[in-house]
């Protein structure tokens, strides 16, 4: 099944971070009957003294600590300046200052035995753990986050293991600040992957999720807007999907074309939320509200 | 008339002192904050008057036979699911599978209903003041959808009987499915449904029935073509 949510607010730039960490654990909650696997979150636009932020799972092939120092080392190898390292349990949270080429940087990492990568972003990170929403913010204090906009999910797995990397939301490896939370399954996930591998790209699970980040990725950077990008899924992506993405500036969602993975919709002047259920909406906002359902083969984009 | 708040009680203690309350007093109900929940006000089979005061989530006002519920806010998915005999008015939005496999009773949607609304239909009266999305009346047997505003891509997809009607535009047929028109009497009567649920418009409605060619109860399978 699996729960997602995602929360932009507009002017949020210009008036004041938000809470997104908060309400996307307040609405992942309330949808937790949808998934009780594993959770997860994206919050953009945070504001950090810094030029990187990077979110690394340390593997259990070595004592965490280990594999965290391997890590930061890394990133100092490579030319990078830690300004803060923050480490809890086997998960680190890395601001750096970095001027290089971030996919150089993302590699060398990735090479690193132990890390596993779960964003670099500019100001977003992805945080992702087993167990429910509330259970994780206890671990992260997601809710102390402020951004200007996010996207969440809860997951009951269908398509490939049960482990905290297999976790939404998915970032595209090695692209700054592109992150999917998907519901839904995938059916021509294995001839695409290959065709994208073919092409360069490195994907780090085996979960089809992970595809739709790349895809969009390598069609953003390729120069199309992020509404392009959405639309032309609509047509290359075979199966059922609800999906939503969060770039640096950007959130949409994409739905299939038999309107099959449920989401509705909420917009004022000043936000947008979307979520699975609408009972994940009233989380937020307590108010009855005017929402509605988007259909079968659309999509939708913000930015703030 | 006995009010409860919904939120002072779990899903299973709401619906079952619903019940209680509809088996004993025979009162009319209202419940508040609902607050998009889902599973709730089900499996009623008396006449009674619930009133819902906020929009309610999956399956809401599904298994019922006899009552008549009123909901001011929006509905989630399978609103009415199965509905045997009496009234769901909504005055907003639903989600997809409004009236699934619903055998009887009147529905109304005061807004828009999602896709397949009218799913496996097999008797009754779907009404939608707004539009309804893909797949509307996909399979259905027997009854009636009215939309007075547009239906989206597919519609009437293998359906066997029943009729849809549609004020506005229609993305495609499905298959099987072809356009028909209604006979004058059949429009004063639409219309007058619609004056009734307070909707002041008259629409000129097109139908949309099944041709008929996807399915064969006339044909016998070889063994049964020997028990006649």
């Amino acid at each position: 099944m699996c729960g997602i949510a995602g929360i932009m607010y507009k002017q949020s730039r210009d008036n004041g971070l938000a809470p997104i960490g908060e309400e996307l654990v307040k609405m992942l909650e309330t949808m937790v009957h949808r998934g009780h696997d594993s959770a997860g979150v994206t919050v953009s636009g945070e504001s950090i003294d810094a030029d990187l932020l990077i979110r690394i799972w340390a593997d259990e092939s070595a004592p965490a600590t280990e594999i965290i120092e391997r890590a930061k080392e890394a990133v100092v190898n490579n030319g990078g300046v830690i300004v803060t390292a923050d480490s809890r349990d086997s998960y680190l949270r890395v601001t750096a200052n970095y001027q290089g080429d971030v996919p150089r940087l993302a590699k060398a990492l990735l090479e690193t035995p132990g890390v596993v990568l779960h964003s670099i972003g500019e100001g977003s990170e992805v945080i992702k753990d087993v167990g429910t929403p509330v259970v994780m913010d206890g671990r992260h204090r997601i809710s102390d986050i402020s951004g200007t906009h996010g996207v969440g999910h809860v997951r009951m797995a269908t398509e490939s293991k049960i482990d905290i990397s297999h976790a939404h939301p998915f970032w595209a490896y090695p692209f700054t600040d592109i992150t999917v939370v998907h519901n839904g399954q995938l059916t021509n996930y294995h001839g695409m992957k290959r065709e994208y591998e073919s092409r360069g790209h490195h994907f780090q699970t085996q979960n089809d999720s992970e595809l739709i980040a790349v895809y969009l990725a390598d069609k953003l950077a390729e120069g199309a807007a992020l509404n392009e990008a959405l639309t032309h899924s609509l047509d290359d992506l075979d199966g059922t999907f609800t999906y939503l993405v969060s770039t640096s500036d950007g959130m949409g969602y994409a739905k299939d074309r038999w309107a099959a993975k449920p989401l509705v919709l909420m917009e004022t002047d000043s936000v947008v939320a979307l979520a699975s259920e609408e009972v994940a909406l009233r989380s937020v906002f307590t108010d009855e509200l005017d929402r509605t359902e988007p259909q079968e083969h659309e999509v939708m984009t913000w930015s703030v | 008339m006995v009010s409860l708040d919904a939120s002072e009680f779990t899903t299973r203690e709401l619906n079952k002192r619903i019940k209680e309350i509809v088996d004993d007093a025979g009162s009319d109900i209202v419940i508040s904050s609902p607050s998009a929940r889902h599973n709730l006000v089900v499996g009623i089979q008396k006449e009674c008057k619930i009133a819902i005061e906020g929009s309610v989530g999956y399956y809401a006002a599904s298994q019922l036979d006899g009552p008549e519920i009123s909901i001011e806010g929006n509905a989630g998915w399978a609103l009415g699911e199965n509905l045997m005999s009496g009234k769901i008015a909504l005055s907003r939005n639903a989600g997809a599978s409004v009236g699934a496999s619903m055998r009887g009773g009147e529905m109304f949607i005061g807004g828009n209903a999602g896709a397949r609304a009218g799913i496996s239909m097999k008797g009754g009266t779907l009404l939608v003041a707004g539009d309804s999305g893909f797949l509307t009346g996909f399979m259905m047997q027997k009854g009636r959808i009215i939309v007075c505003g547009d239906i989206g891509d597919a519609a009437g997809d293998s359906m066997y009987e029943g009729t849809i009607y549609v004020g506005g535009d229609v993305g495609t047929l499905g298959a099987d499915a072809k356009f028909d028109e209604p006979t004058e009497d059949e429009l004063i009567e639409l219309w007058a449904e619609l004056e009734a649920h307070g909707i002041n418009k008259r629409p000129k409605f097109r139908k949309i029935v099944s041709q008929k060619k996807l399915y064969h109860y006339d044909t016998l399978e070889r063994l049964e073509r020997t028990l006649i």
